[in-house]
């Protein structure tokens, strides 16, 4: 096997670069600048749009404070767990997707086979951890990214490295133990995937000796820029479903 | 399931002391539903309820204190792997690039505890750093382990403490995963990395005989 190691290649970069490679695959033909320029250039007015949309899909505008209150779990928990959720969505269909198709290299399909596994798992742990907070999923396109071998592999690097960087950020801003000690077992599977991939690409596995958090809005901000979300689900609002088991 | 158990064990202290079982039955039940692993599937238990101890700086020195045990452990297989000089290619980079990271995370913890840092035990590693196959096999353990131990006291940790322990368990997935591949075994095998007790995890470190008596 060759040297894995090029060379440390920060979040910065793992952006830039998944931001170069979505444009390059026009995913909608309506990236017109680079994500990450679009970033730098209208930061506030991106994020604005980009936590929209994810407050929307995850109907973070229309939590129902009382309910969950009466079920001991707190807004802030609800929130940060139907962003989760929204990701993990986002991350098993991209994955499921790629493996459907099959048209990636055969090393790469055995990551996705795995990884997709998991994230569909995560995605049923967390709506148990909801309860009756969860949310649907969103409709997702992903172009051409679930069978281009190298956007797959930079969206994989890019979505691997924030979550985890994003499960850092979450963790010590939930306010229920239970839920740290449940979200703290996703997050080193996400490290995992994410060096596994690195690996299987030449990228060093392990860059630096702490890994850094990422906020809820640089996800919102990533999630938009890749216009994976191609439509609002269902938004349940208020109404409880008549039946719920 | 293993990050349900042993909520209430005491850190780095592998003896079961009375209070210890008896808090344990009384919340063992309530938590024994947080986590169950079958076959890919993962539940993590709708509102079960952690039945560890507050968090508290005093809490935090304890956990730290366990952390740094298996720090300082890495860092010297490490170390000792790289001097042996056995290693060639991509093990060999892998145990120069852990080291320093290791030491790293050593560092980190040492400066936090202050003068309640617990001083470096003597280790002995016997053939584990004298052949690539040892080696990877031991290591595979060790990030393993490493990855097990802090998920079992995130929780425990207050809010800062937790931060830094995220940023540290990060990298000890990464090292996981890195060596795992290189061994020909599953990076991630689970969706889910279950935290084990401390108690566990010392029994674990025991059982490698690499501790020094002391």
């Amino acid at each position: 096997m060759s040297n894995v190691v090029r060379e440390d290649v920060t979040l910065e970069q793992t952006w830039g670069e998944l931001a170069q490679t979505l444009e390059a695959v026009d995913i909608d033909g309506a990236l017109q600048e680079t994500a990450a320029g679009a970033v730098r250039a209208t930061r506030a007015g991106l994020f604005r749009r980009a936590f929209a949309t994810l407050a929307g899909v995850a109907g973070l505008a229309t939590l129902a404070e009382d309910a969950a209150a009466a079920r001991g779990q707190t807004k802030n928990d609800i929130a940060i767990l139907r962003f989760d959720l929204v990701l993990e969505y986002l991350q098993a269909g991209l994955y499921t997707e790629a493996e459907r198709l099959g048209e990636l290299t055969p090393k790469t399909l055995g990551w996705a086979r795995v990884v997709g596994a998991h994230e569909r798992a995560h995605v049923q742990a967390i709506k148990n951890l909801l309860g009756r907070d969860t949310v649907p999923s969103p409709t997702f396109n992903y172009g051409k990214v679930t069978s281009d071998e190298k956007a797959f592999i930079k969206t994989a690097v890019g979505f691997e490295d924030l979550t985890a960087a994003l499960l850092k950020w979450q963790a010590p801003r939930l306010d229920s133990r239970s839920i740290v000690a449940a979200v703290v077992t996703l997050h080193s599977v996400e490290t995992r995937h994410a060096a596994w991939i690195r690996h299987i690409v030449g990228l060093r596995p392990a860059a630096r000796a702490f890994d850094q958090p990422a906020s809820q809005q640089r996800m919102a901000e990533l999630i938009a820029a890749t216009h994976f979300i191609s439509s609002r689900p269902r938004v349940t609002g208020r109404r409880r479903p008549k039946y719920t088991g | 399931m293993v990050w349900s158990r042993g909520r209430s064990e005491r850190f780095g202290d592998s003896r079961d002391d009375p209070a210890t079982s008896t808090r344990r039955q009384l919340l063992g039940r309530s938590v024994v539903a947080g986590a169950a692993l079958a076959g890919g599937g993962i539940v993590l238990g709708p509102r079960a309820r952690w039945a560890g101890a507050a968090p508290s700086r005093a809490q935090d020195v304890k956990i730290f204190n366990f952390a740094l045990l298996l720090e300082y452990l890495q860092a010297a297989f490490y170390g000792e792997a790289v001097r042996q000089g056995a290693l060639r290619g991509e093990p060999r980079e892998f145990a120069e690039v852990v080291a320093s990271h290791e030491r790293a995370h050593v560092t980190y913890l040492r400066k936090a505890l202050g003068g309640r840092a617990r001083a470096r035990p003597a280790f002995s590693f016997g053939d584990a750093t004298r052949s690539e196959r040892r080696f990877l096999e031991t290591a595979v353990l060790l990030e393993n382990l490493g990855v097990a131990a802090y998920n079992g006291q995130a929780a425990n940790l207050t809010t800062k403490a937790l931060a830094a322990a995220a940023a540290i368990v990060s990298v000890e997935g990464r090292h996981a995963a890195w060596v795992s591949d290189l061994a020909g075994k599953e990076p991630a095998p689970r969706a889910a990395d279950p935290g084990a007790s401390a108690a566990d995890v010392v029994r674990s470190i025991r059982r490698t005989g690499f501790v020094g008596v002391s």
